[in-house]
């Protein structure tokens, strides 16, 4: 999340991806860095070491969601 | 710890309670406590804080991460008060979280690791003395060493109450450690061979400096010594190489950050009378610490890397210091290693003198 408004700062688009076990941490770093509307999509717990087919069903379902994201949806 | 938390700034608001008491339970409740009992912060108590470390109460040393918080002397006086500082201690509090706020210490960023990271304190130079004692010797990183263990304990609070790393919240330490609670300790300048770590990091040997490394809980080292120096030198560094880059570190596993050698004062006295000085210790150890990525991850994981490339960590990726009793055991502190600056040790001078409240003892 830090990295996303570090990113809004010099006015580059960036959207945070966060697992649901880091999404409390997510909302803590953006209303404490001042940007509480910063973009994060969630994702399930884990995503490291799930393996090249769950990998690939996640990035399915998230680049139209991420696409979405930068294009502006909430 | 559950509680929203409390920001501590210029702008804290003052709180009131029926009783100490009653003012501890609210500093548990809103999560600004580590979990044990703090001294209560009042305004005088604060104020007396402040007026040893010869600051402006306003002053900002830097912000703290993630929250980044600014650290003003007020706010470090109120965490070096609930930690149970004596005001003499309160310029070394200050020097540590000025090192806490420099950047190249990814303080922000090991705050929310699920490593158990948390900053390892060590106190060169005359405020050893001056604004203490703090202990260097048998038990310095144990119970009952009052300033250890409350500056250690102030720059948690810092890390709680500035950072706001509330556990499961921002700190996602996995299981966190004991470190975390409070890490602190003198180097045992006098009973050692070999010149002290501010020294070899660039200082004057009069100058006061803390050195602050986020590590993970030391761990100990057995080495016997004997009277064949050559063979015990040899024995210890192996064991250095072995512990400094274990593979299952961080460390070992990614060559990555820096790992501090406590050495106790026996140990340091074979490697001194093998010959060594610590630039040779530095170069020995890195030499025994290198293995094969093949020996340290297997031929799968991580696909793709050349797996006969040496990992280990480099001379100067070697804090080394003397403290402790003499005996068998020293002791090695892993890092985690990550961050931007791979969260690299980072010193701050101790200022103290005519304008502290604090009278400088006599030696």
């Amino acid at each position: 999340m830090s990295d996303v408004i570090d990113f809004a700062q010099v006015e580059l688009p960036a959207v945070a991806l966060v697992t649901e076990k880091f999404a409390d941490e997510a909302i803590f770093v953006a209303r404490a860095r001042g940007m509480p509307d910063a973009p994060w999509l969630q994702l399930p717990h884990p995503v490291a070491g799930i393996g090249d087919p769950a990998m690939r069903a996640l990035a399915t379902d998230l680049v139209p969601r991420l696409i979405a994201s930068f294009r502006g949806a909430r | 710890m559950s509680g929203p938390g409390l920001v501590l700034d210029a702008g804290s608001k003052m709180r009131s309670a029926a009783s100490e008491e009653a003012a501890l339970e609210d500093l548990h409740r809103l999560g600004c406590t580590d979990g044990l009992p703090v001294i209560i912060p009042t305004v005088s108590r604060v104020d007396r804080m402040v007026l040893a470390g010869g600051m402006g109460p306003d002053l900002s040393l830097g912000t703290i991460g993630p929250l980044d918080g600014s650290a003003t002397v007020r706010s470090v006086a109120i965490c070096a008060v609930m930690a149970g500082c004596r005001p003499d201690y309160f310029p070394v509090v200050l020097a540590a979280v000025s090192a806490l706020c420099d950047p190249v210490l990814d303080i922000g960023e090991v705050q929310v690791t699920t490593h158990n990271a948390g900053p390892m304190i060590v106190v060169n130079g005359p405020a050893r003395y001056d604004c203490g004692p703090f202990e260097s010797g048998t038990g310095a990183l144990g119970p009952g060493n009052q300033a250890n263990a409350s500056v250690g304990r102030a720059i948690r609070l810092c890390l709680l109450n500035i950072g706001g790393a509330r556990p499961g919240i921002a700190d996602m330490a996995l299981t966190g450690q004991p470190a975390k609670f409070t890490f602190c300790l003198a180097e045992a300048e006098e009973d050692s061979p070999f010149p002290p770590l501010h020294v070899r990091l660039g200082y004057d040997a009069g100058q006061s400096v803390v050195t602050l490394l986020t590590a993970e809980a030391p761990r100990s080292l057995f080495c016997q010594v004997t009277e064949d120096v050559a063979d015990c030198s040899d024995r210890l560094l192996r064991q250095l190489g072995e512990a400094v880059a274990s593979r299952a570190s961080n460390n070992g596993s990614w060559g990555i950050g820096e790992a501090a050698i406590i050495l106790n004062p026996e140990h340091a006295q074979v490697l001194a009378r093998a010959g060594l000085n610590l630039s040779d210790v530095a170069q020995q150890v890195s030499a025994f610490s290198m293995k094969p990525r093949r020996q340290l991850h297997g031929p799968a994981y991580p696909p793709g890397l050349d797996l006969d490339v040496l990992i280990g960590l480099a001379p100067e990726q070697l804090l080394i210091m003397v403290a402790g009793g003499g005996g068998v055991y020293s002791m090695v502190v892993n890092s985690w290693g990550g961050g931007v600056h791979q969260n690299r040790h980072v010193c701050a001078e101790v200022s103290y003198g005519a304008s502290c409240e604090v009278p400088r003892p006599l030696r």
